[in-house]
């Protein structure tokens, strides 16, 4: 967080550039959650049905694992921010290390289920829920992709020590974007898999 | 054990998560389980953005545009669905 001198105003963490991503994402992706609510509204049935052929439980874990991803990334930040310089980039490493694991075990879960609804003959033309389903989470799964890519240059940057302190923004501009995918899954989990 | 912001609201995070999922496990989704899945999404979101996002002390102008995206796409959705 960065506060100016003349004004109290306390700017988000990160650079300024990645906030009008995020917003501009959000509400990209909100327009898309609302048009699958509007459509859900035409054909009730037809949606209700072909939401029965999701796994709600690998929804779950993906859920689960993007949320302890975000966890481990702002425990990264945090490391940074306490210790001293060399323990804050071995700790900070280890926390980014382990949140690329998990963003990758999502990708792997997302991946089969992509995988096992294209092997029971059901894509993107099966029916409006489908189209609705592979737009939103094969748009999202490429969002993981690129936030798992800047992480990893950030733990790259972290082991050479390329953060301290007071230097830090460019691993928070990344964290952002981290926590903008998770926040984006967190209301695509219950939208999709769960509300019937 | 003291844990500190992030930890509880991840912690808080997991348990929601819990709960969403076992409402569609078990097919008990009705009008006012709906309504609370809708709240909790709404805590969830919230804290991602505060704790995860590290808003909750910036000045209110930045932090309102994610606040007003998270209520107006529950809000859109509760109406689709309830009304």
């Amino acid at each position: 967080m960065e506060k100016s001198k003349n004004k109290n105003i306390i700017y988000p963490p990160g650079d300024a550039g990645i906030w009008i991503i995020i917003y501009i994402e959000l509400i990209t992706f909100g327009l898309f959650f609302l048009g699958y609510v509007y459509s859900r509204r035409q054909d009730v049935e037809l949606f209700n049905s072909s939401q029965l052929a999701l796994n709600q439980t690998s929804g779950f874990i993906n859920t689960i694992l993007l949320i302890t991803s975000s966890y481990f990334v702002i425990r990264a930040v945090h490391s940074i921010k306490t210790y001293e310089i060399k323990k804050a980039s071995i700790y900070a490493t280890r926390w980014l290390n382990a949140a690329i694991g998990l963003g990758g075990f999502f990708l792997i879960i997302k991946m089969s289920e992509f995988v096992t609804k294209y092997s029971q003959g059901i894509n993107l033309s099966t029916n409006k829920f489908f189209m609705f389903y592979f737009l939103l989470t094969v748009f999202h799964f490429l969002h993981v992709l690129l936030g798992m890519i800047i992480l990893f240059n950030i733990k790259e940057k972290t082991k050479i020590q390329g953060y301290n302190k007071n230097d830090l923004k460019g691993m928070q501009t990344g964290a952002s974007y981290w926590h903008m995918v998770d926040l984006l899954w967190i209301v695509l989990f219950p939208l999709i898999y769960i509300i019937r | 054990m003291k844990f500190d912001k992030y930890t509880k609201a991840y912690f808080i995070l997991i348990l929601l998560t819990l709960f969403a999922y076992s409402l569609g496990e078990f097919e008990l989704i009705n009008k006012t389980l709906f309504i609370i899945l809708i709240i909790t999404t709404f805590i969830k979101g919230s804290m991602v953005i505060d704790y995860f996002m590290e808003l909750k002390d910036v000045s209110l102008k930045y932090r309102i545009i994610p606040m007003i995206w998270l209520f107006t796409v529950l809000s859109g959705i509760t109406i689709g669905y309830y009304f």
